[in-house]
């Protein structure tokens, strides 16, 4: 696991938009054991406390669940998964969006773009 | 916890400590941040009783020093080479022999943690090795709080790498540990508070994931805004 911090957000939330990339892509799939607190702050080496106060953010959001005595598990409410994908997606398009929103060019010409970088990122894996 | 309260020190005629009050939680990781000489290290003396004060007092969860608490308290000095002659293997059993609350199992795992070898003689080792055995002299006590003066100073940036990944891990559990350092950067990720030391006096107590949530300050630039840098 590799994540890059910054130092002025708040880790907590640093470590919440890294687990959801890590739902979102798969690599952490519905159902699955999340690390230990104590393991996925040795791995991204921050606090424990931290990553602490990151799960129960996450149970607040039921991203994750945990039943007494257990790991902590991914959730597998497909309504749930299916939202924070498209909130995902969401972001990305505001900022792009914002991104290119001084330069002069068609919708068109950006739809077109997009389209085969998606081909190009689908072909290259 | 541990409190220090309006603790004054003076050596001689020059007061060292002018009012320091602050308090150190179990289960946090404070961090006392300042420039050499603001009197990191008479503080944590202070604690210890290894220097009397002219005023003010120092709690341990709400009891006041005591020989006692040396069963609660580790300290670990800085660039103390501890047991120099002996090998890491004596001087672990050395310490178990003289202490009541040395833990063997957690001793071994913070030896595979450094990846250090117990044949090796300690005033042989590298200056980061060394630091390492110091602190695994300390880890390995089951205490409650755990004081490290400067653990990083002088030691290059692996062994640095290495000993700060002891904060993360099973190895400190919930234990409250305070440290000493003039250089936060490193470590900004993994303490949770942060009591900044002028001349003898606290500049500025907080916890570092507050100041970042709500100022959207990093730890670094509180301390630029507070010594005016």
């Amino acid at each position: 696991m590799n994540l890059i911090l910054n130092k002025r957000d708040p880790i907590y939330l640093q470590v919440i938009q890294f687990l959801k990339q890590e739902i979102i892509s798969d690599q952490l799939h519905p159902g699955q054991e999340m690390p230990s607190r104590r393991q996925l702050a040795q791995d991204l080496k921050i606090n424990p406390n931290t990553v602490q106060r990151a799960y129960s953010e996450m149970e607040a959001e039921k991203l994750i669940y945990t039943e007494p005595n257990r790991p902590s598990k991914v959730t597998e409410d497909p309504i749930l998964l299916k939202q924070l994908k498209s909130e995902w997606v969401n972001q990305a398009v505001k900022d792009f969006v914002n991104a290119i929103r001084t330069v002069d060019i068609s919708i068109e010409e950006v739809t077109t773009m997009i389209q085969s970088e998606m081909n190009h990122t689908q072909l290259g894996g | 916890m541990l409190e220090v309260k309006d603790v004054h020190k003076k050596f001689g005629r020059k007061k060292v400590l002018n009012g320091v009050s602050f308090t150190a939680q179990k289960g946090d990781i404070t961090c006392l941040l300042g420039i050499n000489g603001v009197g990191k290290t008479t503080i944590l003396n202070a604690i210890m009783n290894l220097t009397p004060i002219q005023k003010g007092s120092i709690l341990i969860d709400e009891q006041p020093q005591s020989p006692d608490m040396y069963n609660r308290i580790a300290f670990i000095p800085d660039a103390a080479i501890m047991l120099p002659h002996m090998t890491i293997k004596e001087a672990m059993a050395f310490m178990q022999d003289y202490y009541d609350v040395w833990n063997e199992k957690r001793a071994k795992d913070l030896i595979r943690f450094f990846r250090l070898k117990t044949s090796d003689k300690i005033q042989d080792l590298s200056k980061g090795n060394q630091a390492k055995v110091s602190l695994l002299v300390g880890l390995a006590l089951d205490v409650d709080y755990i004081l490290m003066d400067e653990p990083f100073s002088g030691i290059d940036i692996f062994t640095r790498e290495q000993i700060s990944e002891v904060f993360s891990s099973h190895l400190i559990a919930d234990r409250g540990v305070i440290i000493t350092t003039h250089e936060i950067s490193d470590i900004e990720h993994l303490i949770d508070k942060v009591v900044l030391l002028g001349d003898g006096v606290i500049l500025k107590e907080f916890y570092a994931e507050e100041m970042r949530e709500q100022e959207g300050l990093s730890v670094v630039d509180v301390m630029r805004e507070v010594y005016n840098a």
